[in-house]
């Protein structure tokens, strides 16, 4: 990029400010557009267009981040009872902002040809999504603690509409997750209340000075409170039981989109709070009493925790997107680990793998969803066989789960690669053997998942199913295709998240198109996957050049032990595809996940009345703002009488 | 540009010849110990012809054809990033993390193009054989992590470097006893041999993921057979054993360390899936840890 | 009914079909050396609901080794070569050796075990078993005897490693050439419905081995009765590529 050094270009003309602006007001009426238009036939492809525009604004501000630009301040600011609320865009909140335009631009345009005709209210479903993207908008670009929250709070609230849109379960996995996301947010509340009154400031740097004042009990409570208030939205271990039902419970297209960048707001915010202002040294200097650990250390082996145990839950599901969610949670733990590793290779790592993980993870769920469009179900019992039916779904799923399990030739491995090394290299054995098997346990999953859906018997039910229309089948094609050019060239997706690095401060990964070179191993995708193709190529040679030619035969004639198969029996071995390992890990998974998850399910249940009683769905926005306004003043309130 | 021409080809071929040789001894091991005589040399080669000869070859569509193409070149990379003497290949490229998950690719290939064959018994054999390989593989994992710990690097050619610049004392073997025991327990699950060979099971689930498999196919599968034993062999080597000086020394270990397998195989049954989990998540993953933390100590 | 079944014709003398290529220097080399590899390796798939089943364990183990000379034993008919029918067939247990066989790949032989493959044995007067094997697949060779001992087996595979050498054993050819014959036995004693999922027309048609015999009267029956299961399940063959068996 020292390309752009010498030369000036258009946006440097421009006024920088309005950037942000630009892009928060278009997001904004956007929103109110769609709820305004959203019933018409052209609402899906005018928000897919003016993501797209949005995406444009997003690669000119990333341009003037990326050539030294500190952040893109708004013009928007206002003041409250004394406080300066403010936004402005730095490195960070571009690049996840760069993955929350990304992912809706793929959401919607998926969701406006023939998937969005089916639902029942796309126009509200669209609608929502803009609300989303302008709420998430609003967090990552916010400017101090108290705007921060606002965009917190706007978030889950919009994330909570978004839900509930699939009706039935949903509203309640819904609810579930409103009474954890409100949890979460008295928790960073009370902590930004609690740098309140140390400072008596709510900007990003009174955070700084509230540390460095603080007593370490006061730094440990305020630790605490953040790391789970965020935690909570990016499902960390303890707080991770809403995040499966209530996202696979909504309707596909949202759903993609939730599941590829909302929990990684919980991640932005810790990234924030914890890394750029609270700084790593702190976090590993605040030991915990009698024993080896730090702070930093308890919440990497936190991480790892999350990133082991749910994966090992995903194997367990039955349902495509339970087990899609779950691998979701535990890919956060992947993120988080890295970054706090701390070295400049494992926070590019982390980085890198929330930007891999957005795109396979959306390709995923988007042919999970062009699954249950044509064959009517997700439940992995119940499928099979549709590679005939459905290829093209198949591609799309078979490269997004190489990707999420981790494998060459899709982008997932480079980034899962960077976060071994930098273990390695950091002196985490430990951690790092988690992260080799959860990985592990997630190959075994992915492959139940491809498995159960596409390949074994072709049931007599889905004969007649056809692929799924060009209006889904593109979008969710073009994604794996991002997740493979990105795994042979990871320079590219490298230079994105240089610019948040670079936010965060620290020092920068030096990389190439194809990887990265180091002094205790390199790696260099452009050879591995280049000889690996190239070896398949050899292969297909070996295959076709060498012996007769290949018959096709249909799917009966096939070995039974002399037993003639025939539609009339089902043999596809689907349900418990694990048993030797269930019976391992099963009473295990039972008698703690299971149960754990039955006794906060009635927790939250009654809760979940209790609150249903208070309001109904259709008040949310009202309630919405209530919350705000009883924040502001009980903010503006405790600065003035303090 | 040469040498990485001759290191493409040769580094496969040398593989797929010494596979060969590492089958047949594997094969003669096994009918010594049960006093008999023998395949002869050719054998393993008169299959693979015989297999690719075959007039019918039957597919169970794109996908299985295509985890054919994916298993051989899969192992031809894998072969490609191995060190070996004289040949580096693309070693440098990529290190040993990308090696261990290169090896993977073959695999999962082969568990697509059989759950393509809609057969019941080939989905069991790859269930049973991914569940394997999640139980094996971590011991394994954490020989290599350990041994990455103590090498301090991740880059095969290194690792091989700073084990013959010490002689056989500084070899990982001797340095790591623990861990190369417990690496040793875990590449004779990896190998599929006896107790741990559920997975193939012939009598029970008829050869499980190669029920479907026939003409040249199969002989794709015995091609893959001669690859993951050299592939196995070398990688042991490179870590433990000091890698290559020259061409008969290294070939020596890598026949050692299959034989060593193959040797023990015959006097055991089969475990079941789960005992064969609690016992790698037991005995190699103990003895490996124990391992770790003695490198961790150091 | 009987009178209505279809006739058990005799058995013509079984010839090697001369393939277009066999003129060029190139194929015969191929075709020796692949023979010549053919003949040293040799998976057998041991079918043993007969009494002889118990003379196999030691042809394989320490007293006669069979893998000296290339044979092992496979489980599954898709890798095997060799069909070695241990005895007696019961009419149900034929029909599991007719869909093993033609699930085998060709080049595929089959070695009739004991009298009972031959000539019924010692049940020629029972209802519930075959009395010759050969009526229904093609047999390469028979080894005659109740039971015969192992030396017998090795002599039988001997010999037909001799001719797979020689590029004689070639019974799989006559199935394919031969068909109708064969598909008319079977019908004879399985009824009219009859039917195994391989589809052997097309594989011939694909591989080139249809002969004047590969399809008749019988062979109509069959795309019949295809005809029949389609139209009762619809989705009884779904199409998993081109070569699927279509309606006439
Ligand atoms: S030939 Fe004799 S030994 Fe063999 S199956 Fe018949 S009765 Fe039994």
């Amino acid at each position: 990029m020292s390309l752009l050094l010498r030369r000036r270009f258009f946006w440097e003309e421009i006024d920088l400010m309005s950037l942000l602006d630009i892009l928060l007001l278009v997001a904004a009426l956007l929103a109110s557009g769609l709820f305004v238009l959203g019933r018409g036939s052209f609402a899906g492809w005018l928000a897919t267009v003016v993501y797209g525009l949005m995406l444009a604004v997003l690669a000119i501000a990333g341009l003037a981040l990326d050539s030294g630009v500190a952040f893109i301040p708004s013009a928007m600011s206002f003041e409250i009872l004394g406080r300066n609320l403010g936004w402005r865009l730095d490195g960070l909140g571009w690049f996840f902002a760069l993955l929350t335009v990304g992912a809706a631009f793929f959401a919607s345009w998926y969701g406006s040809g023939e998937w969005g005709r089916k639902q029942k209210r796309m126009g509200l479903q669209h609608a929502l999504l803009a609300l989303n993207v302008l709420a998430m908008l609003l967090l990552l670009s916010s400017g101090d603690l108290l705007s921060l929250f606002i965009g917190w709070e706007l978030v889950s609230w919009a994330a909570f509409a978004i839900m509930t849109q699939g009706g039935g379960p949903a509203v309640a996995a819904a609810y579930r997750y409103m009474i954890y996301a409100l949890a979460g947010a008295m928790a960073v509340f009370a902590a930004i209340m609690l740098v309140q009154n140390v400072t008596g400031g709510l900007g990003f740097a009174d955070l700084q000075t509230a540390i460095s004042a603080m007593s370490t009990a006061q730094v440990w409570v305020l630790f605490i409170l953040f790391a789970a208030g965020f935690g909570v939205k990016m499902a960390l271990m303890p707080f991770h039981l809403w995040q499966a039902p209530a996202y696979s419970e909504t309707p596909g297209a949202s759903s993609a989109f939730l599941n590829a960048v909302s929990a990684r707001m919980g991640l932005f915010a810790l990234i924030l709070v914890l890394v750029k202002l609270t700084g790593l040294e702190a976090l590993g200097s605040l030991a915990i009493p009698f024993t080896f650990m730090s702070a930093k250390s308890a919440l990497m082996w936190v991480a790892a925790i999350t990133m082991v145990v749910p994966t090992f839950i995903a194997l367990m599901q039955t349902d495509a997107r339970m087990l899609l969610t779950w691998h979701g949670i535990g890919q956060g733990g992947y993120m988080l680990l890295g970054v706090l590793v701390g070295t400049s290779l494992g926070t590019a790592g982390g980085l890198m793998h929330v930007f891999n993980y957005a795109t396979y993870q959306a390709a995923l769920f988007l042919a999970v969803t062009a699954v249950i469009h044509r064959a009517g179900t997700s439940d992995l019992d119940e499928l099979g066989g549709l590679i005939t039916r459905m290829p093209w779904t198949y591609v799309t799923l078979l490269m997004g789960i190489i990707g999420l399990a981790g494998l060459p030739p899709m982008n997932g491995f480079v980034s899962k690669w960077m976060i071994y090394k930098s273990l390695l290299d950091g002196g985490q054995p430990l951690l790092l053997i988690m992260a080799f098997a959860a990985t592990l346990g997630t190959i075994l999953s992915v492959y139940k998942l491809i498995h159960n859906i596409f390949l074994g018997q072709l049931r007599r039910e889905h004969q007649h199913l056809k692929e799924a229309p060009v209006s889904m089948v593109l979008p969710m094609l073009i994604l794996a295709g991002i997740g493979f050019v990105t795994g042979f060239m990871p320079g590219l997706a490298l230079n994105i998240t240089d610019i948040a690095q670079r936010a965060i401060g620290g020092d920068m990964l030096p990389h190439h198109l194809g990887g990265v070179t180091l002094a205790t191993g390199s790696l260099n995708m452009l050879w591995v996957v280049g000889v690996l193709i190239g070896a398949i190529g050899a292969g297909a040679l070996i295959f076709y050049l060498l012996g007769n030619r290949r018959y096709e035969v249909h799917q009966f004639d096939n070995y039974a032990g002399g037993h003639f198969l025939s539609a009339d029996i089902r043999y596809h071995f689907s349900h418990e595809f694990y048993p030797g390992l269930a019976r391992v890990i099963g009473p295990w998974y039972r008698g703690s996940i299971v149960r754990a998850e039955q006794g906060i399910g009635i927790l939250v249940n009654v809760a979940g009345d209790l609150w249903q009683a208070v309001f109904r769905v259709a008040y949310t926005p009202l309630y919405m703002l209530l919350v705000v306004v009883l924040g502001l003043v009980f903010t503006g309130s405790w600065g003035i009488v303090p | 540009m040469m040498s990485y021409v001759a290191d493409f080809i040769f580094m496969p071929l040398i593989a797929f010849v010494t596979g060969l040789g590492l089958v047949l001894m594997a094969r003669r091991v096994r009918a010594k110990i049960e006093r008999r005589v023998g395949p002869p040399v050719l054998q393993p080669i008169y299959d693979i012809v015989k297999l690719y000869a075959k007039k019918t070859q039957i597919s169970h569509g794109i996908m299985h054809d295509l985890s054919i193409m994916m298993l051989l070149g899969g192992f031809i990379t894998a072969e490609i990033f191995l060190p070996v003497p004289g040949f580096d290949g693309l070693a440098g490229e990529g290190d040993l993390i990308t090696l261990i998950y290169i090896m993977m690719v073959p695999m999962l290939g082969l568990a697509l193009g059989v759950g393509s064959c809609a057969n019941p018994n080939g989905s069991i054999g790859i269930s049973r054989a991914l569940t394997a390989m999640l139980a094996y593989d971590i011991p394994f994992i954490i020989a290599v992590t350990g041994a990455c710990m103590a090498y301090g690097t991740t880059n095969l050619i290194e690792i091989v470097q700073i084990q013959q610049a010490g002689g056989p004392a500084s070899w990982g073997a001797a340095t790591m006893p623990l861990l190369a025991f417990g690496g040793l327990l875990a590449v004779h699950g990896m190998m599929g041999k006896e107790p741990f060979e559920i997975y193939i099971a012939p009598a029970e689930i008829a050869t499980g993921p190669m029920v479907e498999m026939s003409g040249k196919y199969m002989g794709a599968l015995f091609i893959m057979q001669c690859f993951q034993l050299y592939t196995i062999g070398v990688i042991y080597t490179t870590l433990f054993l000091g890698g290559g000086e020259n061409w008969p020394f290294f070939l020596a270990k890598v026949f050692a360390v299959v034989f060593i397998s193959v040797a023990v195989t015959n006097v055991y049954g089969r475990f079941k899936t789960d005992t064969m989990i609690r016992w790698m998540w037991k005995w190699p993953t103990g003895i490996a840890l124990a391992g770790l933390a003695l490198v961790m100590a150091n | 009914m009987s009178d209505k079944l279809p006739v058990i014709e005799d058995q013509p003398e079984i010839c090697r079909s001369v393939d277009a290529g066999e003129r060029s220097v190139w194929t015969r080399v191929m075709n020796r050396f692949a023979d010549h590899c053919r003949a040293r390796s040799l998976f057998v798939l041991h079918y043993c609901t007969g009494c002889g089943a118990i003379e196999l364990p030691p042809t394989i183990t320490s007293r006669f080794d069979m893998e000296r000379v290339g044979v092992s034993p496979m489980v599954t008919p898709r890798q095997a070569d060799i069909l070695l029918i241990t005895g007696y067939l019961s009419i149900k247990t034929l029909k599991r050796v007719i869909l093993s066989y033609e699930q085998m790949q060709s080049p595929k032989y089959v070695i009739g075990f004991g009298s009972c493959t031959i000539n019924g044995g010692m049940y020629w007067n029972s209802y519930a078993t075959v009395k010759r094997l050969d009526q229904y697949i093609p047999a390469d060779l028979f080894i005659a005897g109740c039971m015969p001992r192992p030396e017998a087996v090795q002599q039988v595979l001997l010999k037909l490693m001799e001719d797979i050498d020689a590029g004689k054993a070639n019974g799989w050819q006559d199935y394919y050439n031969n068909y109708d014959r064969y598909l008319g036995n079977q019908q004879a004693l399985f009824g009219e419905s009859w039917h195994t999922p391989t589809d052997v027309i097309a594989e011939a048609k694909h591989y080139g081995y249809l002969a004047d015999g590969t399809m008749g009267r019988h062979t109509d029956l069959l795309l019949k009765r295809a005809d029949y299961a389609l139209d009762r399940v619809p989705e009884d063959y779904p199409e998993r590529g081109k070569n699927e068996r279509r309606l006439p």
